[in-house]
């Protein structure tokens, strides 16, 4: 697309202004820096510096009236900073004119110091307009930026849908550019009347038709195309945030409805879940594992801690943001059955257990039948058998359980039915007898069996080569 | 002027001109030596700090007592460790998993200028053929994936893997192409995805290393080392490089004569040496010599009996195809299951000899290729099958591809056509897989045009598929990352983006 030239002027603004407050500082600083007799001689520069400063000041404030005319910035903000950068260059063309005149040093040392004060006002004033109103003391609060937007709302269904969920999200991800003080491509998003009004584009909602509408499309479009939005740079929205905007153009993009008034498909509702309890997933992290539980959990006992690890056992939090545990025997430098008590302390952090390959026996189990948070228990290789299986019968949250290599035959596993979480039974090389399988798989409905044993054929092509 | 006078004159000038060089040179040097020094003590001030608010700060997380210590990944993965197969020398996806009739019908004839209009090849020149696939093609599982009779054990996998079917690179020979895949730099001296994630996460037995590479098929990857090394990452992260044939690591038995006390005796002399040496110069690289040396020390117990395979009962043998006492794919395969079963973070494995030119009969699509095929079919479904029956393959990622594809068009090389069937390095178009480790079952993403040349949809670079197997190890491949040389590196540097669509 070309530009006419006004507006290529205007686009210099952002490099032009870097001049002025790189030569006029410096020409300020120098004024008081020869009161030292070691640097007089830098004297003759100042009016030479003061000129250029001054010149580069003008020319600012001309690109800058052009970008700003050019129609995407418009408000308060852009008036003071327009003020104040015609102080700054009245003020350098007085300072310059000064010197011309041989004035009293000193008037001009002071009148120097309003010009930094000047410099400094309306160079923040700039700021503020390219990163967004407040963009320093959001550098003080690190990871702030990218905070959910939305608290915990017990109340959800009760709030309004555009004022409690939709306007908060374009407030804190799309009114930097698209609001009061700067509107992208001629596009305010900071009130109703604006969002129906729409862009240079055109409309950008079209109720009851999301896909259809710019709003949700920019935000879908993948990341390395030049019309997604927001840009790469700045904080991108959530995929459970995108889900509620295209919730809500979907259902007609009302302004005065409530959550509750709005029809709310499966998805929608886990996410509205999600929101009521302020338990959001992160925008680039991966899904949980299904079985970590969703619940937070106090740290476990250091010490604890530290007496399995010196034993061997690798404990270790499930990831560095939980405080949930997994621990691991299989370089224990001492019998389990003497560390298994310690488990104990930890039960309601630990929720992955590897004792594979381990001695353990029926009679530990008992022992971990007291750990009620697991969901992953590995006893592959073990010595346990039938009668220590019903001993894992609290354990109502286990998710996957690995009696690999294990003595348990069919009439031990019938007593795993009352573990309603469990999902994934790992039974190979057991010794459960092939006439069982039929009825293990009715006993046990909706666990996905393994039973292994699993053959490759050796086809002839396998041993032998094609000779050419 | 007399001849010679002229010819002195410009002698001197020729001599003056060389001392003004010098001079300049000097200058610049004494001159730029004043910068040199602001830079470096602006760097000793605190290095690069933030490289953008909110994010963390870059600091390393190395500790060079225990370097490979345990550590929680930061969010909670879905794979615990990777095996990744690669195929060096790039296969054919037109011989294996994307099926093309509308190719066959083309075979023969030339190629469409448009396909070479502006096009580099690493070998093809001028117009080449056409060339069908060379298999037949059928549909398998659920699913319904296109794989080829060349595989006729991994086919009856299909509903178990996710096929992407349009991985594409910018590098169209070896070893840079296997750099970038390893290393996300087609240039030495990144770090490799291994080392990489075992600084991330440690290892889960400290008995054995936690990276490990072995490599089949008669050769080493073109990459060489640098594809498992461990760049800038300290050098304990760098793969360990095992055999299937003879000592499993080189010179881990004792030699004769030298008893284990012995041993212990001058492993324990020689880390009080380093130790004083750490206490005169502090450098980090000092202690992790020492609990290398240590590692060691306990591999020689521990190692030995994980990399025998022999141990491993008949049945298992036969699924594998293994060959005992042999040095080959299958026997890798066996062994790298072995190792993640014993808590191995990361097994890197290369299978040489896939680059189908068609040059010679030993690598035409048709004859010597045929024999690769068959050589990884059984041991690569074994591999699945058997992570899956021990409850293992929930947690273990399995990658399979090569380093890229194989053109549409036969190869001619100088303008003449290679006497045996065969394809030139392709760039925009190959098919990898990944199975396990929170990927979905049974999918494919990601489609290419009607002869297979480029990707119409799903398109994948490197970059991504690093991304993604970061992702489902806990990672936030923009937040891992290490500082070197004044700012935070990244595996996928600048860029990347996590196959959400391929995960379960």
């Amino acid at each position: 697309m070309l530009i006419s030239l006004p507006e290529f002027i205007g686009r210099l603004h952002p490099l032009l202004v870097h001049l002025p407050l790189g030569i006029l500082l410096l020409a300020c600083f120098f004024q008081w820096l020869i009161l030292h007799s070691r640097y007089a001689f830098l004297k003759p520069a100042i009016p030479a510096m003061l000129f250029w400063g001054m010149l580069s000041a003008i020319a600012s404030c001309i690109s800058g009236y052009l970008l700003a005319s050019g129609g995407d910035y418009e408000g308060e903000l852009v008036q003071r900073h327009q003020w104040m950068g015609i102080y700054t260059a009245g003020l350098a063309l007085i300072l310059w004119i000064a010197h011309q005149f041989f004035i009293n040093e000193w008037i001009a040392r002071w009148l120097s110091v309003g010009l930094i004060i000047l410099l400094f006002i309306t160079g923040h004033l700039g700021g503020s307009l390219t990163h967004g109103e407040g963009f320093l003391q959001e550098g003080l609060q690190a990871g702030k930026k990218d905070d959910p937007v939305w608290k915990a709302m017990p109340d959800l269904q009760q709030a309004q849908v555009y004022a409690g969920l939709v306007q908060p999200l374009l407030q804190a991800r799309c009114y930097s550019c698209h609001g009061p003080n700067k509107q992208k491509g001629k596009l305010r998003l900071d009130s109703p009347d604006w969002l129906l009004k729409g862009g240079e584009d055109g409309k950008i909602i079209k109720p009851g038709d999301a896909e259809k509408s710019l709003l949700i499309e920019r935000l879908m479009l993948p990341m390395d195309d030049k019309e997604h939005m927001p840009p790469r740079e700045k904080t991108q929205l959530r995929a459970d945030e995108i889900a509620v905007l295209h919730w809500w153009v979907n259902s007609g993009a009302a302004f005065d409805k409530r959550v509750s008034e709005l029809k709310q498909p499966a998805n929608i509702n886990q996410v509205l879940q999600r929101i009521a309890t302020g338990q959001q997933p992160a925008g680039n992290i991966a899904a949980a594992p299904a079985d970590i539980p969703a619940a937070a959990v106090a740290p476990g006992d250091t010490a604890t801690i530290r007496r399995l690890r010196q034993a061997g056992v690798m404990i270790l939090p499930v990831a560095a943001n939980s405080n949930y545990l997994s621990a691991s025997f299989f370089t224990a430098t001492a019998p389990p059955d003497s560390l298994l008590p310690l488990l104990t302390a930890l039960k309601k952090q630990l929720i992955w257990l590897r004792l594979d390959n381990t001695p353990v026996s029926d009679a530990s189990l008992r022992q971990i039948g007291a750990l009620t948070q697991l969901t992953r228990l590995q006893l592959s290789n073990t010595a346990v058998t039938d009668a220590g299986l019903p001993a894992l019968q609290p354990l109502t949250n286990l998710h996957s359980l690995n009696l690999v290599g294990t003595k348990v035959t069919a009439t031990g596993l019938y007593t795993l039915a009352s573990l309603k979480q469990l999902r994934y039974l790992y039974l190979y090389q057991t010794a459960v007898a092939p006439a069982d399988w039929s009825m293990l798989l009715k006993q046990l409905p909706g666990i996905q069996l393994d039973s292994g044993g699993y053959r490759v054929p050796t086809f002839e092509a396998d041993t032998t080569e094609l000779k050419y | 002027m007399t001849q010679q006078e002229l010819h002195n004159q410009r002698l001197l000038k020729e001599a003056e001109d060389a001392i003004r060089r010098m001079h300049t040179r000097r200058h610049f040097i004494k001159e730029s030596a004043m910068g040199l020094g602001a830079l470096a003590f602006g760097s000793l001030l605190g290095g690069c700090g933030r490289s953008q608010p909110g994010l963390s700060p870059a600091v390393s997380n190395f500790d060079p007592v225990h370097p490979l210590l345990p550590k929680a990944p930061p969010f909670p993965g879905r794979a615990k460790s990777v095996i990744y197969l690669h195929m060096a020398g790039a296969p054919s996806q037109l011989e294996l998993f994307d099926y093309k009739p509308e190719l066959a019908k083309m075979d023969g004839q030339d190629c469409p200028q448009s396909l070479l209009a502006g096009k580099q090849f690493a070998f093809i020149t001028g117009v080449p053929k056409m060339l069908g696939p060379q298999a037949k093609f059928a549909q398998h599982g659920q699913s319904g994936a296109w794989i080829s009779e060349h595989l006729p054990h991994f086919s009856t996998l299909a509903d178990e893997v996710t096929f992407l079917k349009a991985v594409t690179t910018d590098q169209f020979n070896h070893a840079p192409a296997q750099l970038l895949m390893h290393t996300g730099s087609p240039r030495l001296g990144r770090p490799s995805m291994g080392s990489w994630v075992t600084y991330g996460l440690g290892t889960e037995n400290q008995n054995l290393p936690a990276f490990v590479v072995l490599t089949s098929g008669g050769n080493f990857p073109d990459a060489g080392k640098s594809a498992w090394g461990s760049g800038f990452l300290p050098s304990v992260y760098q793969g360990v490089q095992c055999r299937s044939e003879g000592d499993p690591v080189l010179f881990i038995n004792d030699p004769k004569g030298m008893s284990r006390d012995l041993r212990k005796a001058s492993i324990e002399a020689i880390n009080d040496a380093n130790r004083q040496e750490y206490e005169s110069y502090n450098d980090p690289e000092i202690l992790s010599r020492i609990s290398q040396y240590e590692m060691a020390y306990r591999m020689q117990i521990a190692a030995p009996e994980v990399m025998n395979i022999n141990d491993e009962p008949a049945y298992i043998h036969e699924m594998y195809g293994t060959k005992p006492g042999k040095s080959c794919f299958a026997n890798n395969v066996l062994l790298a299951r072995k190792l993640v079963e014993k808590g191995v973070r990361y097994v890197q494995l290369f299978d040489w000899g896939w680059d189908a030119h068609g040059d010679g009969a030993y690598n035409a699509l048709n004859l010597g290729i045929i024999n690769k095929y068959r050589s990884i079919d059984k041991a690569m479904t074994a591999l699945l099958l058997d992570l899956k029956q021990r409850g293992l393959l929930e947690e273990t990622l399995v990658v399979w591809g090569g380093e890229f594809g194989r053109t549409p068009m036969m190869e001619n090389r100088n303008g003449a056509q290679n006497p045996y069937k065969g394809r030139d390095h392709h760039t925009e178009a190959f098919t990898l897989w990944m199975a396990g480790g929170g990927i979905k079952k049974g999918f494919t993403y990601g489609e290419t045009d009607e002869i297979g040349y480029s990707a119409i949809s799903g398109k994948v670079e490197a970059f991504d598929i690093q991304a993604t197997i970061l992702n489902q190890l806990g990672f936030d491949h923009e937040q891992f990352t290490y500082p070197f040389q004044g700012r935070p590196f990244r595996l996928t540097d600048v860029a990347g983006k996590v196959i959400r669509d391929i995960l379960a």
